[in-house]
């Protein structure tokens, strides 16, 4: 009796156009499946607990698919296309996602009979395990780009359709209906399922390039921002850079609203929802507190979780991501996306939260570092002064001694300028004073030196009058004259003259501290360091474009040079 | 009463001291010098019991002075200056005792009274002189210094030690045993150091006397008294 006859005239080519015809119907639903929201379009989250279900369940269904639409044979066999699913749940899955789709399908080919059911049930678990191990092995060989390539595909399947045929002879029983079955199906299923299989993976590829692209997209809105709002957080993490920032972001990422929080309350807010979301109030939502304290971006994306507005019933807000700002470990506040509910196409993601996060965190941790600098400015200024007076003091007191004996009021004198000097010392403390008071300064200072050394010790002091009401960083000017005294005048064996020059040139205040001895290039100890923190202040009181340079003709000249603005800049 | 030299780079601070000597009535103050290379030709001069020396002068410190000087024209030295921070290196140096300014009389009776008690033993305070890396040299209008480095050879004759180097010829205060010992140039001959780095070549005619020539062409004796030393230092 022969069973195993195609039904009607059936050649094996026709076999092969009806598995074609099978596979299209699951392209059609792979097609909407990756639409879905359920298809996850990053491949690291295929293999989280939830995208192994979801695997499960499409390829399963596949699978299943594959015994439904195949060519039903007298006798019961079936030719199909259920590997496909179970060779893919593999490969994408894992072993055990492959076994699960493999038992699954198998388990419900079990249920539509034939002579051949149980071996084609065997056979599909071993095409999922196949799948599987294909998985395990790309992905120890570090190759994990090749699990997604229709060549894999194709060879897996190719295998396991073989071993399927192998698995047919040596289980289904009467032998020789089995080598008919084989004989008929064989050749078409192997191709079919391989090249079915290959498509597959050709067309997932294609789908999880498009989303690599959404992803480089949000990368560059991110560095965008990130270009625009460079400096706004210069100063401070406040409301008023909080309202410079927000609206760009608003601009670049094109979301519904923007919100940035400190930790307590809202420091701005624009877009859709502005008028009950105000800057200034407290912070209402559960989300914001809940990115506070575990210092991890929280998501509602509008599909499985809604946000929820706990101020207006009315607010169109719908989804919202809140990204914490961490500095050095510590969270500062928190920038807030939101879409609203009639949104056609979100233009939000978590990607774009955190990238937007690693650049606005990046920039406080630059203002921050800022601020600790111009700290250590002052700490090293002070210290400076605090290096600059035992030296001076015990020869200043020592040179006064001498003069007590033979001029007395001379010495009186000197003394009342030695008050003086340290009073201004021990006193200024603001940050910028005029160029009459650094003059005054710094006169005190060298009336003493000019006693100090005598007529070894000339002074030329030519100032532009216009200048005197000049604001400049205290302690400016005495640093540099001590420099030019103590490592250029006192390190010759002769005369010598230093001159301080101010004058208006190019729209700028140029000041200038000479000495002739040129030992600049010596580099004298210490030396650096008191010009080094004259120049930071300058930059850092004045703007960046203001500072000190040095030039030096060695043995015959250093002049230190200072651009200054002629006004101070409107802050 | 001990014959005293002030060295100071500072007129006021030597006119102090100068009157603080005065008023103990222990010294007669034989000389005062701005800074170190004056006190070099006053050494030699006044041959002074004590030196009250400043340490931070110009070009050259006191410590470098003292490197400078052949052992037996070292007078006792008290280091006087404004701050403490050489307060240990002053003691490294052997020095008697140690001033800081202004000098308190109290404080000077002590440094004297330390004085009268190391010269009774009739011992040399020993200056374990430092390396000498620049030498002080007097030019025609200026003092400038030279780096040993660079020096060919020193050469002395009836007008005094010149230095020979880029510079050309240079006169300096230093003798040729300083340069020998403390610079670390060669001894050739009784009036000649080179400076085995530039050596080029050595030559050594029948009577055992050479002659080395140095990389830009200076040709130097060697007597016969030296050719072995030099021969050694060259490695020959």
């Amino acid at each position: 009796m022969n069973v195993v006859e195609p039904i009607g005239a059936l050649s094996m080519e026709r076999l092969v156009l009806s598995l074609v015809e099978a596979l299209s119907v699951f392209f059609v639903l792979f097609h909407f499946y990756v639409r879905s929201r359920s298809f996850r379009p990053y491949r690291q989250d295929w293999l989280t607990p939830r995208g192994r279900v979801g695997l499960y369940l499409f390829f399963s269904t596949i699978s299943i698919l594959g015994s439904y639409l195949g060519v039903r044979l007298l006798g019961g066999g079936i030719a199909n296309t259920r590997a496909v699913g179970a060779v893919l749940g593999g490969i994408l899955g894992g072993p055990w996602v492959g076994l699960a789709v493999g038992v699954t399908a198998g388990a419900q080919r079990l249920t539509l009979g034939g002579f051949s059911a149980f071996a084609g049930a065997v056979a599909t678990t071993v095409d999922g395990l196949f799948g599987g191990l294909a998985h395990l092995y790309l992905r120890r060989a570090r190759s994990p780009e090749r699990l997604v390539d229709w060549r894999t595909a194709f060879l897996v399947t190719a295998v396991g359709e073989s071993v399927h045929m192998g698995i047919v002879l040596l289980l289904a029983r009467p032998f020789d209906d089995a080598v008919r079955l084989v004989e008929l199906i064989g050749l078409p299923m192997i191709l079919a399922n391989s090249t079915g299989s290959a498509i597959f993976m050709t067309l997932l590829r294609q789908r999880t390039t498009v989303y690599d692209e959404v992803g480089a997209l949000t990368s560059a809105r991110a560095l965008c921002v990130a270009q625009r709002t460079l400096g706004l957080f210069h100063r401070a993490f406040d409301a008023a850079a909080a309202s410079g920032v927000a609206p760009i972001i608003l601009e670049e990422t094109g979301v519904g609203a923007v919100a940035i929080t400190d930790k307590t309350s809202v420091l701005a807010f624009v877009g859709q929802g502005s008028d009950h979301h105000r800057p200034g109030t407290p912070i209402a939502s559960d989300y914001t507190r809940q990115a506070l304290v575990t210092k991890q971006v929280v998501f509602a994306d509008g599909v499985r979780e809604h946000f929820e507005c706990t101020l207006s019933p009315a607010c169109e807000l719908d989804s919202v991501v809140v990204v914490p700002l961490e500095v050095d470990g510590d969270i500062l506040g928190t920038v807030q996306l939101f879409e609203p509910r009639n949104k056609r196409f979100r233009s939000m993601n978590r990607s774009l939260g955190e990238g937007l996060a690693a650049v606005l965190s990046n920039q406080l941790l630059a203002s921050r570092f800022q601020e600790q600098k111009s700290l250590l400015v002052v700490s090293e200024l002070k210290l400076v002064q605090a290096q600059v007076n035992p030296h001076f003091l015990f020869n200043s007191l020592n040179t006064i001694s001498a003069v007590t004996r033979t001029d007395p009021d001379r010495a009186r004198d000197l003394l009342s300028n030695l008050s003086t000097f340290f009073r201004k010392n021990l006193k200024r403390s603001s940050d910028l004073s005029t160029l009459a008071e650094e003059l005054e300064h710094v006169g005190s200072y060298l009336e003493i030196e000019k006693a100090r050394f005598r007529d070894r010790l000339v002074v030329e002091i030519d100032v532009d009058p216009a200048l005197l009401s000049l604001k400049l960083p205290t302690f400016t000017l005495q640093p540099l004259i001590e420099n030019a005294v103590k490592h250029g005048i006192s390190a010759r064996l002769g005369p010598g003259t230093a001159r301080i020059r101010a004058r208006r040139r190019d729209g700028l205040a140029v000041i200038e501290v000479e000495d002739d001895a040129g030992t600049w290039s010596e580099g004298p100890p210490g030396a650096g360091l008191g010009m080094q923190i004259v120049d930071k202040r300058i930059k850092n009181l004045l703007g960046e474009d203001f500072g000190v340079t040095v030039s030096c003709v060695p043995s015959e000249l250093t002049r230190v040079t200072l651009r200054v603005p002629l006004a101070e800049r409107p802050s | 009463m001990r014959r005293a030299l002030v060295v100071d780079d500072e007129p006021f601070a030597r006119e102090e001291m100068c009157a603080l000597l005065a008023a103990s009535g222990e010294f007669e103050v034989v000389g005062q010098c701005a800074n170190a290379i004056e006190a070099l030709q006053a050494i030699r001069r006044e041959r002074p019991d004590v030196m009250f020396l400043d340490v931070q002068m110009p070009v050259v410190s006191g410590f470098e002075l003292l490197a400078m000087l052949e052992d037996e024209l070292v007078p006792q030295v008290v280091f006087v200056t404004a701050h403490d921070e050489f307060a240990l290196r002053a003691f490294d140096e052997n020095a008697l005792d140690y001033l800081l300014k202004p000098v308190s009389r109290e404080r000077l009776a002590r440094a004297i009274e330390r004085i009268r008690r190391f010269s009774g033993d009739g011992a040399r305070p020993a200056y374990a002189g430092a390396e000498i890396k620049r030498i002080p040299c007097s030019g025609a209008r200026s003092l400038r210094l030279v780096a040993v480095a660079d020096v060919e050879l020193v050469k002395s004759g009836p007008a005094g030690v010149y230095v020979v180097g880029p510079g050309g010829e240079l006169f300096t205060e230093l003798t040729l045993r300083v340069l020998e010992d403390r610079a670390g140039l060669l001894r050739c001959h009784k009036q000649f150091l080179v400076n085995a780095a530039h050596v080029e070549e050595l030559t050594i005619a029948d009577n055992q006397v050479g002659v080395v020539r140095t990389r830009s062409g200076h040709q130097v004796p060697v007597s016969r008294r030296h050719l072995a030393a030099v021969k050694a230092r060259l490695g020959l």
